[in-house]
């Protein structure tokens, strides 16, 4: 079987893999039988190397994309795990459903939402895409097929969800939809003078259903924080059927330009203009179609071009309410001593319980790009020591670069977690370089 | 009326399913896999509201075929057409193949295409109307190290469906053949290859398109008919030095 060379999307990490991709049942079964470490691989459009180690098979599931059952009256839906959300909302939105916990890039698979617990920017009021799943079968290589839910392997099911693949192949997985009224979104845009301001413009109604998230400035310390909240609302008034497919662009979100092109200068050039655009050219209140407002990076994909081979990092941390001051405190004081080159920074709202490995907490999420260079290492090192002191959740599916020890004080459930999993899975055949380096 | 696709669950079948399906055509779907054929016929019966009868049968077996055909006589009488993207490979499948591997190889890739084809054909010439569509490979053109039966059964495939067109050039049967190169499917995936991958999605337009034409032989992607051409053109001699050269 010949080898393939592949890149986590941050370019942190690469490694030699075998690659399968099957597109019949009984290749799942037959392709797992020949090797003894695998993981299994939706789009690979992770930041983070979760879905691939050297010398291990990666059995990609896009093949397996199909819709097996649809109930409108109950709204369900039965699909299989390798279907892209693009394909997927292609057929719920023009019935009025969709699932509003996904990520935001159409070409993400349901597993790879599913097996990283993927939250949508209205997070802060539908939670993450957990509440959704009502059935998922998986097919593991000492189990074989199994099928999970609140009923049925129930503790198979709760590792399974945000489970990073550790419990197998998700191949099935049935749905809650939800009912989507509208087919566009008006969005609301509120001027923030700080980041403290920005967490109290943006935690202003979660009862509500909006999706709310936060565009800051980062470029110098004296704007840090400054920028805007963006409110999506949908907008009832227009037709509740989507008819207009999502569209991908062509444009391969995993390939980079080969210099990075971010620097202080054009980070500050970057983000004045986008500011400037949004207070002089874009009125407080638009319509925004549904594509643009749930999946913003489709025709953005340069932004991580411009970063180069060498790549980049990205932090996510939810920051419970009471301690959203006394972050940010703390953040500023590093930033002002280290004066980092963070190419984003956004907020959004959160809901949820912690558990297992799954990025969820009630709070603040707080998400930093960086380029790729050492002062700024050292500044996400900073950053990882505020997560241990006031026990903050950072994402383990965004930093590739995030340490064992500080998970293990950041994810109360970590241990026993990893002894299901062994537990579970006692040859320990599904593994990924992420996992490894969690020494799961 | 259907349609009739054997070898549909997977590769280019499943994309010539969908293609039919999104022209809103009726579908009969054969192959040995049936979990994969039901989800199959699930997702185009949500999708696309035709109706899809599916069957599980394995060409590699000449007597499975013969019972279906005579199971299923009134099925196949409601067909507009029966396409074949089928193919079967094994592994070590060289000059000293095992006769339960020859038989099966030559079945599901030769003998089984041409027999169920025969009995269409009764079938179509009562109607006076039907197509049939064959796949042939590129790998047929030349003898080769690996794959050899299958290739040779290819080659006799072509040969067949050569005889098919012209047989049936005064009715109003419609053949095609279609000569593959390299296809993006999961056969090929994965696998650094000499030339581009021909998208399967591309073929399943391009044969539906085709289906009221008479007598076509094309090769896909089409720059394959050069080099089957340069292969024939060649002296064998020079032939067998370049492949001793490349290997
Ligand atoms: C532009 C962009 C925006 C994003 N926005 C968000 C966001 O808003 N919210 C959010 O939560 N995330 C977001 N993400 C992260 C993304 O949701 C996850 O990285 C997701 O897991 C990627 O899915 P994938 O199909 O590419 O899977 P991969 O990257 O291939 O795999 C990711 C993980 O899922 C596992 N996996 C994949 N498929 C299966 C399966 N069938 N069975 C078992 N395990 C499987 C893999 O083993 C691996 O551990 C974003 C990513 C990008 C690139």
């Amino acid at each position: 079987m010949t080898k393939k060379k592949i890149y986590s999307l941050d370019k942190n990490y690469s490694a030699d893999i075998f690659f399968k991709r099957p597109d019949k049942y009984k290749e799942i079964e037959i392709e797992s039988s020949k090797f003894d470490n695998i993981i299994t691989m939706g789009s690979c459009n992770s930041y983070t190397p979760a879905s691939f180690r050297k010398n291990a098979l990666s059995i990609q599931l896009t093949k397996f994309n199909r819709i097996i059952e649809f109930d409108k009256n109950q709204k369900l839906i039965t699909v299989e795990a390798g279907i892209m959300l693009s394909d997927l909302f292609n057929f719920t939105l023009a019935r009025g459903l969709w699932v509003p916990q996904i990520p935001g890039y159409p070409t993400i698979t349901i597993g790879g939402a599913i097996a990283s617990n993927s939250h949508g920017k209205s997070c802060g009021f539908h939670g993450t895409i957990k509440k959704q799943i009502k059935r998922i079968k998986i097919f593991h290589k000492l189990h074989g097929w199994l099928n999970l839910s609140n009923e049925e392997n129930r503790d198979i099911f709760d590792l399974t969800i945000g489970g990073l693949g550790l419990t197998g192949s998700i191949v099935e997985v049935q749905l809650r939809l939800e009912e989507l009224s509208g087919n566009n979104f008006v969005t609301k845009i509120i001027k923030t003078d700080s980041s403290s301001d920005a967490v109290k413009k943006i935690n202003f109604d979660v009862k509500k259903e909006t999706y709310c998230y936060s565009w800051n400035r980062s470029d110098s310390f004296k704007n840090f924080g400054k920028g805007f909240v963006f409110q999506n609302e949908l907008n009832v008034s227009s037709n509740n059927k989507l008819t207009k497919n999502i569209k991908l662009n062509n444009s391969d979100i995993n390939k980079n330009f080969i210099i990075n092109f971010w620097n202080k200068y054009s980070v500050f050039f970057a983000q004045s203009v986008y500011q400037n655009y949004f207070k002089f050219f874009k009125s407080k209140q638009y319509e925004e179609s549904f594509q643009k407002a749930i999946f913003p990076f489709i025709g953005k994909e340069f932004y991580f071009k411009l970063f180069g081979k060498k790549g980049f990092l990205e932090s996510q941390i939810i920051v419970p309410f009471d301690k959203t001051e006394i972050f940010i405190d703390e953040v500023e004081t590093i930033f002002k001593k280290h004066d980092p080159l963070i190419t984003l920074y956004s907020l959004k709202n959160f809901k949820g319980e912690q558990k297992n490995l799954r990025f969820e907490n009630d709070g603040i999420c707080f998400t930093f790009d960086f380029v790729k260079n050492s002062k700024n290492l050292f500044f996400m090192n900073k950053l990882d020591k505020i997560c241990e002191k006031y026990h903050l959740t950072p994402s383990i599916i965004k930093d590739s670069r995030l340490k064992l020890e500080t998970i293990e004080k950041c994810y109360k459930d970590f241990n026993r977690f990893k002894e299901e999993i062994n537990k579970f899975d006692n040859k320990r055949i599904y593994k990924s370089t992420l996992t490894d380096k969690l020494m799961i | 009326m259907s349609n009739l696709i054997i070898g549909a669950s997977s590769g280019l079948g499943r994309e010539i399913a969908y293609e039919f399906a999104r022209n809103s055509k009726n579908l009969i779907l054969i192959s040995r896999n049936l979990k994969d054929l039901e989800i199959l016929k699930s997702d185009l019966e949500i999708k696309f509201k035709i109706e899809v009868n599916v069957f599980q049968l394995d060409f590699s077996d000449l007597n499975e075929v013969s019972k279906f055909i005579l199971d299923n006589t009134k099925v196949l009488e409601k067909i507009d057409g029966v396409l074949f993207p089928i193919g079967m490979m094994k592994e070590n499948d060289n000059v000293k193949n095992s006769n339960d591997d020859l038989i099966s190889i030559f079945s599901a890739n030769f003998y089984s295409i041409n027999f169920f084809i025969s009995h269409i054909l009764n079938i179509f010439e009562e109607k006076k109307d039907g197509f049939i569509v064959g796949f042939g490979s590129i790998s047929g053109a030349i003898g080769r190290e690996i794959n050899v039966s299958y290739s040779s059964a290819k080659r006799a495939l072509e040969n067949y469906f050569e005889s098919l067109i012209i047989s049936n050039l005064k009715n109003h049967i419609k053949v095609q053949f279609y000569i593959l190169g390299y296809i993006d499917t999961n056969l090929s995936f994965g696998k650094k290859l000499l030339l581009p991958k021909g998208s399967p999605v591309n073929l399943a337009k391009i044969v539906y398109k085709n289906l009221g034409k008479k007598g076509i032989k094309k090769f896909f992607p089409f720059w394959w008919i050069f080099i089957d051409m340069a292969i024939k053109i060649l002296p064998f001699f020079i032939t067998k030095k370049i492949i001793k050269f490349f290997n």
